[in-house]
């Protein structure tokens, strides 16, 4: 186990060193020279050298690559462009707005998922399935954009339900008055997709031999649903959620930027609008190295759902 | 006793693609969302060869004309921009093209400023320089026909209504229709390439080749894809059609590369493969001629469903602006304007692009799936 | 026995179709009758298709609703009540209960994700009305009943964690916790090995005495039976063949298809030069005057070898543990050699490497140690290049007939693509031709050239396999458990076609199987191996009659002798 555990961070370090050779490339290759987009439009060439010197872009590549590795080490992003703000206490003050919308839109998500997709693989083949699941396929292909901009507009701008935007200090408050509707549209453009998801996986279940024993036995069809197929099929659903984790923090960049609530997603997007490079560069390094740790959670929560696994 | 060579003249039984084919014509949601996704791919073609909504630019109604079958009508006004541009409300041409070198020109020539508008200009000289205005002959034809636009009478209702311009929105819709399913199927089509082929190389080598191709998949899903997307769009800072099919492209491949790979890992093992190794079959011949036609139909509907995805993803990105350039226009950058309309009331702008997403991505899905059914390899 | 109160369950006239699509059904069973008297063993034997399996789920009621048909006419009285009109609740009520069931994979049967004790404990507290501690207690007295060693600890652990045989057993101590009545076992040894196979067949006969069920034995291998059966039903395409007493049916049996079924089994006690297959039965009653005739195999001791193996040797590593590694050693210091004409036989149960070394020796796997002289030149020693122009010369059959042809080619390209690498053949229409004289040797028609590997039967597929490797006219074929997944009466066409073949083009064959009966059957020579280890190597004639080492004699003391006449019950 701890063997196991050492050797997947072991594995991590070449997969971090390639994230952080794929945004070098990308922001010192692919990209423009920074210093020119500093610098506005009337700059003259001493103004450009100076901010070339302070970025460091003046450097030999090698030592560049070496700066922001340190950076990723020490967790140093320097400070953002547009705000002067440190990137580390931007960081730290967005996350907790995106929690707080986006762990009760997780949670019932995934229960709401889980309980209509096992009754409509129960139903398999009816024609309660058929049109469920022809509902889930229209509903997954109108734009989530829509679901955002109609449901505000509805909701909350004209039948007042719910404020328009906006976030307070107060984690009641917050959860409860500012969060309600962005959970609520989170919801309603997550059933989908994941209904459609989940049946497919309690249908490979229900297929399985097993089933065919139990059903032997004489269990009758509710226990063996609610007990041998569903234990098997949250094999894969959790470790399907585990694996989206991550993304979804940035995910649900839409839902914050409509509802202005001050969280990680909402940062990107403002970052990306304004080409402030430490603040996407941190945002990236720092997801990616989440995303790592969370596939790693999400191996050691398969070792304790599936009793199969092995962890080697 | 030797058999005669007479059965070579006899017919070929179908294969499995043809059972597939015939699977999927006996399937009637499959053949209607076929013929959808056909329109759509015929709108797009016809108008891409500019033979319909090829002015869709033309302000030919009057601003927020609603839609015909409403049954209502917009207030006739020649200058629709008087309240969606304020500044403009003191120039006394309003909605006409300027010259943007007028100015300068006049300078020039040490006048003042020209009288608006008045172009093409005779040659001069200065110091000896010949000045000619360098778009004289350009601008004077766009200032003609803005100037018919402007006086022409305007539509004050359209099928599906008009936008803030008087832009007519069944145009834009079809316009949009073209930017979508292009960059849809140009970017699903290269990440489908590199997905297949590097999932190939990696699952059928396996060794070094998996490692370092598995290394460069941790890196492309370690990054959050949208996070990817908006990284590199931040990055490239520059517009345009080809610029999002490829940051679609280039980032969209790791779904099927995973698929593909666990693909031919199965298949490498497999007997017939074995039969052809043992037959003294390269490994080139093995790759490609044996395993590639046993899972190409993976590759077939990842194409698909990564259309789907990649028009759903370019929706979004031109919303946010980063998507295609201002001259164009998508679904995204309809409802992005759509947006704003909504809260004045002005609802067919969104319902219409909405409208025509949710048919073809509807279509397009459940043509995917009943290409999956009708490809299911479980037939023996 | 026409009496219904001692019969415990009576199939009258069933009837079941399947739905493939909106236009087609497939009709499983045309109207089956038979009964299951009270306390005895009643076998139903058939091959692939003959829908013996269908029967046994219908009983249950276990067929799928959404796509099999019950035919309205059809019954299945059980104590008088019929089983096909009960409702929901009362089925769930007798399932488990008195009607129980083990089925033929018990890894998959059994829940991954629940422990052994958990699942048996589920079927006593469901049924009986126990509460867990004593549930538990029974468990473990069921476990101890059904032979797994540790009861106490075994209760705890996941199926994954017990071996196939110990899998079976779990299975059998749920179908028994609750004194059921009739015990349906559906190919319940198949997935299993032959020792493993043994002990449960003598598991289950004994359990029967001693807690008075009756038994329904579902298998497709009349040796088998002959072991169990009180009663032999025999069926073929969803028809009853013949039913009777097994020693009528052994015996004296009436139908056609029984007989050929009898007699295409490779026998043990003596060799005929060609076994009997379905069509000397039935169709034309002429039996030919080979199938009497004996053959007589061996090696003589100074026959020049066409191929010998040195001290091969295959290690498979895996990693573990921060840097670790663990070495499997699948083959361990394998000689052997094999002269022309003749065929070495490999015998072994799962996991003893006998499949690693035929695909070892012809390079499919890189072997770790060990050298493979085929007339003199060490294959192992020389590069791809080098190797390529012999690759023709050794060639194999692989087990599975729908995984070894490629399902995207049709026959003809199967049959000529091996003739344009190596260059046989001038020009397309030449090789065409070989191809047809392939395809008529091994018994297809010219017109299965332009068809898919999908339009045929395991056997005719198997045979495709052939033509494919004879078209390289090679010295040595490796069959790698060619006819295990084959019906019976398939199984002796196959053998036959070997044999004729190896006469005719004086091939030498290394025959891989788990199967004694059939490897005794075919080879000159026969190589056990246990565990990457040979064991013993004696002519064939020789390690049946007398084994020397203890595992031989453990393996071929588990070959199911079929009926013996004059034997007790």
């Amino acid at each position: 186990m701890s063997a196991f555990i050492l050797r997947r961070l072991w594995q991590m370090i070449p997969t971090l060193l390639g994230v952080i050779l794929l945004v070098f490339f990308l922001f010192n290759f692919v990209g423009g020279d920074p210093a020119y987009l500093l610098a506005g439009k009337i700059a003259n060439p001493e103004q450009i050298a100076n901010i070339r010197r302070q970025l460091g872009i003046d450097q030999p590549y090698y030592v560049q690559l070496w700066l922001f590795i340190r950076q990723v080490l020490t967790g140093d992003f320097g400070v953002s462009w547009s705000t002067n703000e440190p990137v580390a206490t931007i960081f730290a003050s967005r996350i907790g707005p995106s929690l707080i919308v986006l762990v009760p839109m997780m949670l019932i998500e995934t229960v709401l998922s889980i309980v209509i997709a096992l009754a409509v693989a129960y139903v398999r083949g009816s024609l309660t399935d058929r049109s469920i699941m022809i509902a889930c396929t229209v509903a997954m292909s109108v734009s989530l954009l829509v679901y955002i901009i109609v449901g505000q507009y509805v909701l909350a701008y004209q039948l007042s339900w719910f404020p328009v935007q906006g976030w307070g200090d107060g984690f009641f408050e917050n959860l409860f008055k500012y969060s309600a509707l962005p959970i609520l549209l989170g919801v309603i453009v997550g059933l989908a997709p994941n209904i459609r998801l989940y049946r497919t996986f309690v249908l490979d279940e229900i297929h399985q031999d097993y089933v065919r024993t139990a059903r032997a036995k004489g269990l009758s069809d509710n226990a063996v649903m609610l007990k041998h197929v569903l234990r098997n099929a949250l094999i894969p659903i959790i470790t399907n959620l585990m694996i989206y984790l991550p993304g979804l923090l940035v995910g649900h960049f839409l839902i914050e930027r409509f509802f202005s609530i001050p969280g990680i997603g909402r940062e990107v997007i403002l970052a990306v609008e304004r080409s402030d490079f430490p603040v996407i560069k941190a945002i990236t390094v720092y997801v990616a190295l989440a995303t790592m740790v969370v596939n790693l959670l999400a191996d050691l929560l398969y070792k304790a759902v599936d009793p199969r696994v092995q962890l080697k | 006793m030797n058999p005669s060579p007479a059965s070579t003249n006899a017919p070929r039984s179908p294969g499995l693609w043809q059972l597939a084919w015939r699977r999927l014509l006996e399937d009637r949601i499959a053949v209607v969302s076929m013929v959808v996704v056909g329109l759509f791919v015929a709108l797009t073609v016809a108008s891409s060869l500019n033979w319909i909504a090829r002015n869709w630019n033309e302000e030919i109604a009057v601003g927020y004309a609603p839609p015909a079958f409403t049954g209502k009508q917009a207030v006739a006004d020649n200058s629709p921009d008087t309240t969606a541009k304020p500044a403009l409300t003191t120039d006394p041409y309003p909605g006409r093209v300027r010259d943007p070198l007028a100015t300068e020109l006049a300078e020039l020539r040490g006048q003042s400023a020209a009288p608006h508008g008045q172009a093409a200009e005779p040659p001069m000289e200065i110091n000896g320089i010949r000045i000619v205005d360098p778009i004289a002959k350009e601008f004077a034809e766009a200032l003609a026909a803005a100037d018919a636009m402007a006086t022409a009478p305007r539509a004050t209702s359209l099928i599906f209504g008009a936008d803030k311009w008087g832009h007519d929105v069944l145009k834009k819709l079809i316009k949009g229709s073209e930017t979508s399913i292009l960059v849809g199927l140009c970017a699903a089509l290269v990440a489908t390439l590199i997905g297949t082929l590097l999932g190939a190389v990696s699952g059928y080598f396996g060794g070094w080749i998996d490692d370092f191709c598995n290394w460069f998949y941790s890196i492309f899903t370690a990054i959050p894809y949208l996070l990817l997307i908006l990284t590199i769009a931040a990055v490239l800072n520059q517009k345009g059609v080809t610029t999002i099919i490829l940051i679609l492209g280039l980032t969209g491949w790791t779904g099927i590369f995973r698929l593909v790979r666990a693909e031919y890992i199965k298949h490498r093992s497999r007997e017939y493969v074995q039969a052809a190794d043992a037959i003294g079959a390269s490994h080139a011949r093995r790759m490609f001629v044996h395993i590639f036609p046993n899972v190409s139909h993976i590759s077939l509907v990842q194409l698909s469903v990564h259309t789907v995805g990649f028009i759903k993803s370019e929706v979004i990105l031109s919303f946010l602006g980063f998507g295609v350039p201002v001259d164009k226009v998508s679904w995204g950058s309809m409802l992005g304007e759509a947006q704003n309309e909504l809260i004045l009331g002005y609802w067919w702008q969104l319902a219409a692009a909405t409208a025509a997403m949710a048919l073809l991505v509807t279509a397009f899905s459940m043509f995917t799936d009943a290409l999956r059914d009708a490809l299911d390899p479980k037939i023996k | 026995m026409s009496e219904t109160q001692d019969c415990l369950l009576s199939v009258r006239d069933l009837k079941v179709s399947f739905r493939i699509d909106k236009h087609t059904t497939f009709e499983a069973l045309k109207g089956v009758s038979f009964d299951i008297p009270r306390e005895t063993t009643v076998a139903l034997v058939g091959e692939s298709g003959s829908g013996k399996s269908v029967s046994s789920l219908a009983m249950l009621g276990l067929l799928p609703k959404e796509s099999a048909l019950i035919d309205p006419v059809s019954r299945i009285l059980y104590n008088g009540r019929d089983l096909l009109r009960c409702s929901a609740a009362e089925m769930r009520d007798l399932r488990g209960k008195d009607i129980s069931m083990i089925f033929q994979d018990p890894m998959s049967s059994l829940n991954p994700v629940f422990t052994v004790g958990a699942q048996v404990e589920e079927t006593l507290r469901l049924h009986l009305d126990l509460n867990r501690k004593a549930a538990r207690q029974r468990t473990i007295e069921l476990f101890d009943e059904v032979g797994i060693p540790e009861p106490h600890k075994r209760v705890d652990v996941y199926p994954h964690q017990l071996s196939g045989g110990q899998q079976q057993r779990v299975m059998i101590a749920m179908a028994i916790a609750c004194e059921p009545k009739l015990l349906i076992a559906d190919e319940p040894t198949t997935a299993l090995d032959v020792t493993i196979q043994q002990q449960i067949i003598e598991l289950v006969a004994q359990l029967r005495r001693r807690h008075g069920m009756a038994v329904l034995w579902i298998s497709h291998d009349l040796a088998v039976v002959g072991e169990i059966a009180d009663q032999v039903v025999v069926m073929r395409h969803g028809e009853i063949r013949e039913a009777g007493p097994a020693q009528q049916i052994f015996e004296a049996p009436h139908d056609a298809y029984t007989r050929a079924l009898i007699q295409c089994r490779p026998p043990l006690d003596h060799r005929p030069k060609r076994l009997a297959v379905i069509d000397d039965f039935i169709g034309n009653e002429l039996v030919m005057a080979s199938t009497v005739e004996q053959a007589t195999r061996g090696i003589a001791p100074d026959e020049p070898p066409i191929l010998e193996v040195k001290g091969l040797c295959k290690d498979f590593e895996f990693r573990e543990g921060l840097f670790g590694k663990r070495v499997l050693h699948a083959v361990k210091d394998v000689s052997f050699s094999l002269p022309q004409g003749k065929t070495l036989g490999l015998v072994g149960e799962s996991g003893s490497g006998k499949s690693t070394v035929g695909l070892t020796l012809m390079r499919l796997h890189k072997a770790s140690k060990g050298e493979v002289f085929y007339r003199g030149k060490n294959l192992l020693a020389m590069s791809a290049r080098e190797q390529m122009p012999y690759k023709r010369n050794i060639q194999i059959i692989f087990q599975n007939p729908y995984a070894s042809l490629n399902p995207r080619f049709v026959v003809g390209d199967i049959l000529k693509e091996p003739m344009c690498l190596h260059g046989i053949g001038q020009d397309d229409r030449e090789r065409e031709q070989l191809a047809l004289e392939m395809l008529y040797r091994v018994g297809l028609p010219p017109l299965s050239l332009r068809k898919y590997p999908h339009e045929f039967s395991g056997g005719q597929r198997q045979r495709i396999a052939i033509a494919r490797a004879l078209s390289m006219r090679p010295d040595v074929l490796i069959c790698d458990e060619s006819v295990s997944a084959l019906d019976v009466s398939v199984q002796a066409q196959v053998l036959n076609l070997l044999q004729d073949l190896q006469a005719e083009f004086a091939l030498s064959y290394i025959f891989i199987s788990h199967d004694l009966a059939v490897v005794k059957y075919i080879s000159d020579q026969i190589m056990v191996m246990n565990a990457g280890e040979v064991v013993e190597v004696a002519d064939s004639d020789a390690i049946y009659d007398n084994p020397q080492h203890p595992y031989t004699r453990k393996l071929i003391g588990a070959i199911p002798r079929g009926w013996q006449p004059g034997a007790p019950e």
